[in-house]
C-alpha cells in the first residue's frame, strides 16, 4: 500500500530521518469517486430511447406507406369513377339525344328569329308562331339494304322484230315474247 | 499433466499454429477476392440489375391524352381511364364455361368467343375485353376473384370517347383500338394530324416494394408524365349537329350523292361548322365504309359554278372596269372560239345591268363583263381570293384545288373560269373566298383551331396565325354585296328560297357541271350550291352549302337555298344577331 517505491529501500540507511524527509513523493492522485449509477442510467436510457424511437419511427413510416398505398388506390378508383360518370354525362348531353327529347316534348325550331328589347319593349324581326312545319328531320335514315339482298335487275333483250314475230305479237309489247320465245343460249344463261 | 503435454505436442508450437492459421485465412481471403473481382470487375451490371429486380417495381405513369373541345369547351373527343381484361388460359381452361358465363353477363362479351379464348392451348395471354371503363373492369375482376376464378387480370387500355358520335366526326377523326402497350393509334382527322400534340409523354416511376407496399426509404425515382394538351377547335358543337342534320335532309331529299355545309364567322374567319354528308359515327367507326374517314369539305374538289361569278365581278369592280349599274346587252347565246356559251334558261336579247347578271346568274353576261380584264388579271385576283392554295387549317389530306396556270390558261379557259367552270375548289376554300366579300374585301385565313397548336409535321396552325389580306376595295365589296342581295329577291332573283324572314341576305347560287368519278369528264350530273352572308349590310356569318349530283332536277336556288336559309336563321338566332332594320337593296336589274 505504501506509495514508496521498493527501489529506494536499497539505499544505505543513514540519516534515515533526513532522507526520509527529503525524499520526493508523488502526490497521490485525487480520486473523486463520482457515483456511477446516474451515468450508466443516462447512457442506457439514451440508447434505449434511441432504439425504441427508431423502431417507432420506422413503424410509423411503414404505416404511412400502407396508408399511402391504400389512399393512392382509392384515388385512382375514384378518378376512374369520376371519368366514367363524366362520360355518361357527356353521352346524355349529346345534342342528338337532347334534340330528340325536346322533340318528344313538342319543342320546335322557329323558322326565323325575333328579338324583344327589354328596355324599350320593341320587337324586331319576323314575329310568327313557331310550327313543326318544315322542321328538320333529325332521325337517322334507316340503313339501306345490303347489296346481296338488292341485286341488279336481270334485263332480257327483246328478240329482233322479224316480220313473222311482229305479226304474232301485239305491237310495242316485246316483253312477253322475250320470256316465251327468246331461247337463244345467251338468254338462257341470263335467266339462270 | 502428461495429457496436457500430449495435447501440446499435437498442437505443435505456437509459431506453427499461427502459420497454419495465416494460410487458412489467406486461402479464404483469396477466395473472397476472386469472387470480388468476378462480381465487381467482370460483369457488375448484370448482378446490380438482378439485385434491383428483386423487389423493384417499374410503373408507367400514363400521360392523359388531351381532349378535343369545341369553342364552348364541350368535348368532341375525351379520354377515359380504361382497362383490358385478359386471361391466362393455363389457369382458366379448367373452369372455362363458368368463367365465360360470368364474363358474358358482366362485360357484354360473346360467350362462345370467350369460351374459346379461355381454352387456347399453349398460350398464357388472351384478350377477353378491350377498352372497358376502369371502374367496371376492376369490379368484375374483384368479383371473379371472390368467386374463386383464377387467371383473370387487367391491364391499362385507355378509352377514347366520342360523346357526340357523328357530330364533327369528319373533322375529329378517331383512334383505333390501342396497341398492346396501351399506346394510341390515331387513324383519321385531327386525332391524326395533332397526334403528338394531344398525346403527351408517358412518365415512369421506379420504387422498391415489399408485400405490395412501398418501402419508405427504399430506392424511389419518379419521372412525371407530361399530359397531352387539349385542342380547342372553333367548331360549335350544337351548330355542327344542326348543320349535319339539315345537310342530311337536303342531300337525301334531293336524292343526291353527297354534300358539304360550311359556316364561318365573318369577322374572325373561324369555322363554326364544317359538315359533310355522308359521314360516320366516330364512336363506331368500323361500322362505316373506310372511304368516309375524311373531311370531304377539304379533301374533295368540285367546280364551284356560278358562285364563283361574284369573285369575277367583284374583281372587275375593284379594277374599276365596271360598276353595279353598268349596262350590258346579253344575247341568247355567245360564240366563242368555236364553242357556244349558253345560259341555263332560254332567252332572247336581254338588257341587264351588272346586278341583273348576278341576280339572274347569266353566264353570257359574266363572260361579256370579264372581257374587260387584261391578261392574267383574273387569275391574280382569284389567287388572292385563296383559290388554288391549301387553307392549311390543320386537317390532313387537304386538296389545293385546281386553278389552271401558264399555257393551260387560254382565252377559252378564262371565259369558262369567269363563270366558275374549268377550275376546282374545296368547300372551305370557297367559303373563305366569299367571306372576303362579306368582310369588306379583306380575306381572312379560315381557321379550325383556337389559339395555336402544332401539327405532327411541325406547322403551327390556329386563329393566332390567321392573316388578313386586302383583295378588293371596300367599295367593290359593298357593291357586290348589294348585287348579291338581288339574288334572293322573289322577282329579280333566282333564289327566293334562301331568304331569312326579317333579315337582309346576300347570296349567290351555283349550278355547275360535275366531273363524274368514273369517266373523269362532265357526265351530265351537276353540283348545286349556295353561298351567302347575312345581315347583308353588316355581315356576321358566311354560309356555303354544296350538294353533289341531286337527282330531283333542282338547282342551287331550290336545293341548297332552303338549306342555307335554315342554317342562317338558326345561326343568327343562336348568336343573337338582330336584324339591322335597314331597307334591302333595290338595285335595278334591267334597263
Amino acid at each position: 500500500m505504501s506509495p514508496v517505491p521498493q527501489l529506494r529501500s536499497r539505499l544505505p540507511r543513514f540519516a534515515e530521518a533526513a532522507v526520509e524527509r527529503a525524499r520526493l513523493t508523488v502526490v497521490p492522485r485525487r480520486r473523486t469517486r463520482a457515483p456511477r449509477v446516474p451515468f450508466v442510467t443516462l447512457v442506457s436510457t439514451l440508447l434505449l430511447t434511441g432504439v425504441v424511437g427508431l423502431l417507432l419511427f420506422n413503424t410509423s413510416m411503414q404505416q404511412a406507406s400502407f396508408a399511402a398505398t391504400a389512399l393512392e388506390e382509392q384515388a385512382s378508383n375514384l378518378s376512374a369513377r369520376e371519368q366514367t360518370l363524366e362520360m355518361e354525362l357527356e353521352r346524355l348531353r349529346d345534342p342528338q339525344r337532347v334534340a330528340e327529347a325536346a322533340r318528344r316534348q313538342g319543342l320546335v325550331i322557329p323558322s326565323a328569329p325575333a328579338f324583344l328589347d327589354l328596355e324599350t319593349g320593341e320587337v324586331s324581326g319576323n314575329v310568327a308562331p313557331a310550327t313543326s312545319e318544315g322542321d328538320v328531320n333529325i332521325a337517322a335514315p334507316p340503313p339501306g339494304r345490303p347489296a346481296e339482298l338488292d341485286p341488279d335487275p336481270i334485263r332480257l333483250e327483246p328478240p329482233r322484230n322479224t316480220g313473222r314475230e311482229a305479226g304474232l305479237g301485239a305491237p310495242g309489247n316485246g316483253e312477253p315474247r322475250a320470256g316465251g320465245q327468246g331461247n337463244s343460249p345467251r338468254d338462257n344463261e341470263r335467266r339462270r | 499433466m502428461s495429457r496436457q503435454r500430449r495435447l501440446g505436442r499435437l498442437r505443435g508450437s505456437p509459431l506453427f499454429r499461427l502459420r497454419i492459421g495465416f494460410v487458412l485465412i489467406a486461402m479464404v481471403l483469396s477466395v473472397f477476392s476472386v469472387r470480388l473481382v468476378q462480381l465487381q470487375g467482370i460483369d457488375p451490371r448484370s448482378y446490380a440489375r438482378m439485385a434491383a429486380e428483386e423487389g423493384t417495381v417499374d410503373v408507367v405513369l400514363p400521360a392523359t391524352r388531351g381532349d378535343i373541345l369545341d369553342r364552348n369547351s364541350e368535348p368532341l373527343a375525351d379520354s377515359v381511364d380504361g382497362l383490358m381484361v385478359v386471361a391466362d388460359p393455363l389457369m382458366t381452361a379448367e373452369r372455362a364455361p363458368e368463367i365465360a358465363t360470368f364474363l358474358s353477363k358482366r362485360l357484354e362479351v360473346d360467350y362462345f368467343d370467350t369460351l374459346e379464348r379461355l381454352r387456347v392451348e399453349g398460350s398464357r395471354f388472351q384478350y377477353l375485353a378491350r377498352q372497358v371503363p376502369a371502374t367496371l373492369a376492376k369490379e368484375v375482376v374483384d368479383d371473379a376473384d371472390e368467386l374463386g376464378y383464377e387467371g383473370i387480370s387487367t391491364r391499362r387500355d385507355p378509352v377514347r370517347a366520342y360523346p357526340s358520335r357523328d357530330v364533327a366526326a369528319n373533322l375529329v377523326g378517331f383512334l383505333g383500338t390501342p396497341r398492346k402497350n396501351g399506346a394510341a393509334r390515331a387513324l383519321a382527322g385531327l386525332e391524326d394530324t395533332f397526334n403528338g400534340y394531344l398525346a403527351g409523354r408517358d412518365g415512369e416511376a421506379r420504387y422498391e416494394v415489399s408485400a405490395g407496399n412501398r418501402i419508405p426509404l427504399g430506392d424511389n425515382t419518379v419521372t412525371e408524365a407530361v399530359d397531352g394538351e387539349d385542342l380547342t377547335t372553333t367548331i360549335d358543337r350544337d351548330l355542327q349537329w344542326y348543320a349535319q342534320r339539315v345537310l342530311r335532309q337536303t342531300v337525301l331529299g334531293a336524292r343526291a350523292d353527297s354534300g358539304h355545309a360550311v359556316i364561318m364567322d365573318r369577322r374572325t374567319g373561324e369555322l363554326l361548322t364544317v359538315a359533310d354528308y355522308p359521314t360516320y359515327d366516330a364512336s363506331e367507326p368500323y361500322d362505316a365504309a373506310e372511304g368516309l374517314y375524311k373531311s370531304a369539305a377539304l379533301t374533295d374538289v368540285f367546280e364551284p359554278g356560278s358562285v364563283e361569278k361574284v369573285l369575277t365581278l367583284s374583281s372587275l369592280i375593284d379594277a374599276g372596269k365596271v360598276t353595279k349599274r353598268t349596262r350590258f346587252r346579253v344575247p341568247g347565246s355567245l360564240e366563242r372560239q368555236n364553242r357556244t356559251i349558253n345560259d341555263y334558261w332560254e332567252h332572247g336579247l336581254l338588257n341587264l345591268t351588272l346586278a341583273g347578271i348576278v341576280a339572274k346568274s347569266s353566264n353570257i353576261g359574266t363572260v361579256l363583263a370579264a372581257d374587260e380584264f387584261g391578261r392574267g388579271e383574273l387569275r391574280g385576283y382569284l389567287t388572292r381570293f385563296g383559290l388554288g392554295q391549301r387553307t392549311d387549317i390543320g386537317v390532313g389530306g387537304e386538296t389545293k384545288g385546281l386553278l389552271p396556270k401558264g399555257e393551260m390558261w387560254t382565252d377559252q379557259t378564262e371565259d369558262r373560269i369567269a363563270f366558275g367552270q374549268g377550275l376546282s375548289v374545296n368547300a372551305v376554300q370557297m367559303a373563305a373566298a366569299v367571306n372576303t366579300i362579306a368582310n369588306g374585301g379583306v380575306r381572312i385565313d379560315p381557321s379550325l383551331v383556337q389559339g395555336t397548336a402544332v401539327t405532327d409535321d411541325g406547322t403551327e396552325v390556329g386563329t393566332d396565325h390567321a392573316t388578313r389580306n386586302r383583295v378588293i376595295s371596300e367599295d367593290a365589296a359593298r357593291q357586290t354585296a348589294q348585287m348579291m342581295e338581288r339574288v334572293i329577291d322573289p322577282e329579280a332573283g333566282v333564289a327566293p328560297g334562301a331568304a331569312v324572314p326579317g333579315y337582309r341576305v346576300a347570296g349567290k347560287t351555283g349550278t355547275a357541271q360535275r366531273v363524274g368519278p368514273e369517266c373523269r369528264c362532265y357526265d351530265g350530273s351537276f353540283t348545286v350550291s349556295f353561298a351567302g352572308f347575312a345581315p347583308a349590310d353588316d355581315p356576321r356569318f358566311t354560309i356555303y352549302v354544296v350538294v353533289h349530283n341531286p337527282r330531283n332536277g333542282g338547282g342551287g336556288g331550290s336545293v341548297a337555298g332552303p338549306a342555307f336559309s335554315k342554317l342562317m336563321s338558326y345561326t343568327l338566332r343562336r348568336y343573337g344577331v338582330p336584324p339591322t332594320g335597314t331597307r334591302p337593296s333595290r338595285l335595278p336589274v334591267e334597263w
